[in-house]
């Protein structure tokens, strides 16, 4: 017989149910970790070691426009260089789905071998061909850390898919975008969007390093000016900006998630 | 249905077999050592028979099913169906495939499985609805269509898959051990709702099965098959009465038939321990 999931006899109130709710537990997390913060940055009293939350804020405050227009462009690096090596990723993906087994093999030593050179080495080089102005090479560098936080994972989920199941399409003559668009990519979405959301944390981190290699604007740029200055808040001050800016990529994927494979979030929850 | 009036389907062979098989020979290559599922095996299946393959493991029923369906391509031999290659029937659509786990695509709908063959062959949108609903009734599971097949239990499970198989009007349908993983009490019911459904659809059915008594009571014939090498060992007419029933099952001659199945069987077996 069909089984829903079991829910409690009566009905919980509503402070309850704010209570159990994911933004009440953020918030709870966040007022005590910020106010642990707080407590032990006075009691420490180093503001050039750990500045305390107040402190972050102050200079917040003194020069609101600094981190915001800076921030804007980093914030701009991350979500271009994130579509964009995610979207090569997912195509690259499907691309050696379809070619012959030697060249699969060839890309994958490839990409193996590229993915054990540092990033930062990389990232570096990037600077140096693609220049410091602009955006564009800071683009390319999180797209490159997206694109290989993602390519993998996606191209084994698509090429692994149930023999039975591939066999249900084989019976109906299915072409091979069909067994692309019914099967290999919905059954490898659950791991996609995990990838994904590591992929969005690899451009994040790819932005900032290729800042710190050679801009003269964005958050890297402002880490690494403030901490010549000697102005530890305001290090501290970009890095949140980018947990925001981190905090909200994840939030909008997982939006994606829950509308693309809410059947898998809901299937793995009544297992 | 198309072909809802159909009256109880022949037993009798008709000039023209629907399915042919001519001496076919399946030859496995595992790590070097070769292993003959199937040996020159011969059958021929008039249009509306149907048909059960019955044997130990091994025996090569399913790669016979396989063979039909052109999933695996034989040694030697000849295959023919309504005068096609398994090939050229598969490209035409030609039968629907029951496998022995339902195989039901966790992501959709249990409607949206049930289109799903009815979307890869490009039925307009309003027609694959109309046609899945259709068949879900047939299987007594319109209640169900926004369910997800993880919600349901094995046995409906099975029955959205012959839904699915069902749903672009094959001519013939292959069914292997589709009711191999239920308890006794589901797949007797199932049973009876697969004789309706053949009754009403007026399809040919080849069904797979390990069970002596499910083979007698479904089919108009049963080819009795033995394993090592995998071969044909006799085919025997299920001569009852239709439309069969609950008693059926209790009729002499339903026993002599399942005897004779069973007979047909130990001395396959004998065979093998004489090698």
């Amino acid at each position: 017989m069909a089984q829903n999931s079991a829910s409690p006899a009566q009905k919980p109130g509503p402070l309850r149910t704010f209570l159990g709710s994911e933004t009440a537990r953020w918030l709870l997390f966040a007022t005590v970790s910020v106010g642990a913060w707080e407590v032990w940055a006075r009691w420490y009293n180093a503001p050039f070691l750990l500045p305390a939350p107040s402190r972050i804020l102050g200079e917040f405050a003194k020069s609101p426009t600094l981190v915001l227009t800076n921030g804007w462009v980093t914030t701009q690096e991350i979500l271009a260089g994130f579509v964009l090596g995610s979207l090569i990723a997912l195509l690259a993906a499907m691309l050696l789905l379809v070619l012959p087994k030697l060249v699969e093999d060839f890309i994958f030593r490839a990409v193996i071998t590229l993915n054990s050179i540092p990033f930062v080495a990389l990232a570096s080089l990037v600077v140096v061909w693609l220049g410091v102005n602009g955006i564009g090479s800071k683009v390319a560098i999180a797209a490159l850390y997206a694109f290989f936080a993602l390519v993998y994972h996606a191209h084994k989920a698509m090429a692994s898919t149930d023999v039975l199941k591939e066999e249900v399409l084989t019976s109906y003559n299915s072409t091979f975008i069909q067994r692309l668009r019914f099967l290999k990519l919905p059954s490898a979405l659950p791991i996609i969007f995990t990838s994904l959301k590591g992929a969005a944390m690899a451009a994040v981190n790819g932005a900032i390093v290729g800042e710190l290699f050679g801009a003269f604007q964005g958050l890297g740029f402002m880490i690494l000016d403030s901490r010549y200055v000697g102005n530890t808040a305001r290090v501290f001050l970009a890095a949140v900006f980018c947990t925001f800016v981190g905090w909200l990529l994840l939030g909008v994927l997982a939006v994606l998630e829950r509308r693309f494979v809410g059947w898998h979030l809901e299937m793995t929850r009544q297992a | 249905m198309s072909n809802a009036s159909a009256t109880h389907p022949n037993p009798e062979r008709s000039s023209q077999p629907l399915v042919s098989v001519r001496d076919v020979s399946m030859v496995f290559n595992t790590g070097g050592a070769q292993t003959i599922a199937l040996q020159n095996a011969s059958l021929e299946v008039a249009a509306g028979e149907f048909i059960s393959l019955i044997g130990p493991s091994g025996c090569g029923k399913t790669t016979l099913l396989r063979l039909l369906a052109d999933l695996i391509q034989p040694t030697s031999g000849s295959i023919r169906i309504g005068g096609k290659t398994p090939e050229e029937a598969r490209k035409s659509r030609a039968y629907g495939y029951v496998f022995q786990a339902p195989v039901l695509y966790e992501w959709r709908t249990v409607l949206a499985n049930v289109m799903l063959p009815l979307e890869v062959m490009n039925f307009p949108a309003a027609e694959r609805k109309q046609r899945a609903e259709k068949m879900l009734a047939l299987v007594g599971l319109e209640k169900f269509a926004k369910h997800y097949p993880w919600q349901l239990s094995g046995g409906m499970q099975q029955r959205v898959s012959i839904a699915r198989a069902l749903s672009f009007d094959p001519q013939l349908l292959f069914m292997d051990e589709p009711f191999g993983a239920l308890d006794e009490i589901t797949r007797e019911n199932l049973n009876l709702e697969l004789l309706r459904l053949w009754r009403e659809t007026g399809k040919t059915v080849i069904f797979v099965t390990h069970s002596i008594p499910e083979a007698v009571f479904l089919s108009t014939r049963v080819v009795v098959m033995t394993p090592r090498p995998g071969k044909i060992e006799t085919i025997i007419p299920a001569d009852l009465p239709q439309p069969r029933n609950f008693e059926t099952r209790e009729t002499p001659r339903f026993f002599e038939v399942a005897t004779a199945v069973r007979e047909s069987l130990r001395k396959g077996h004998g065979f093998e321990v004489v090698e």
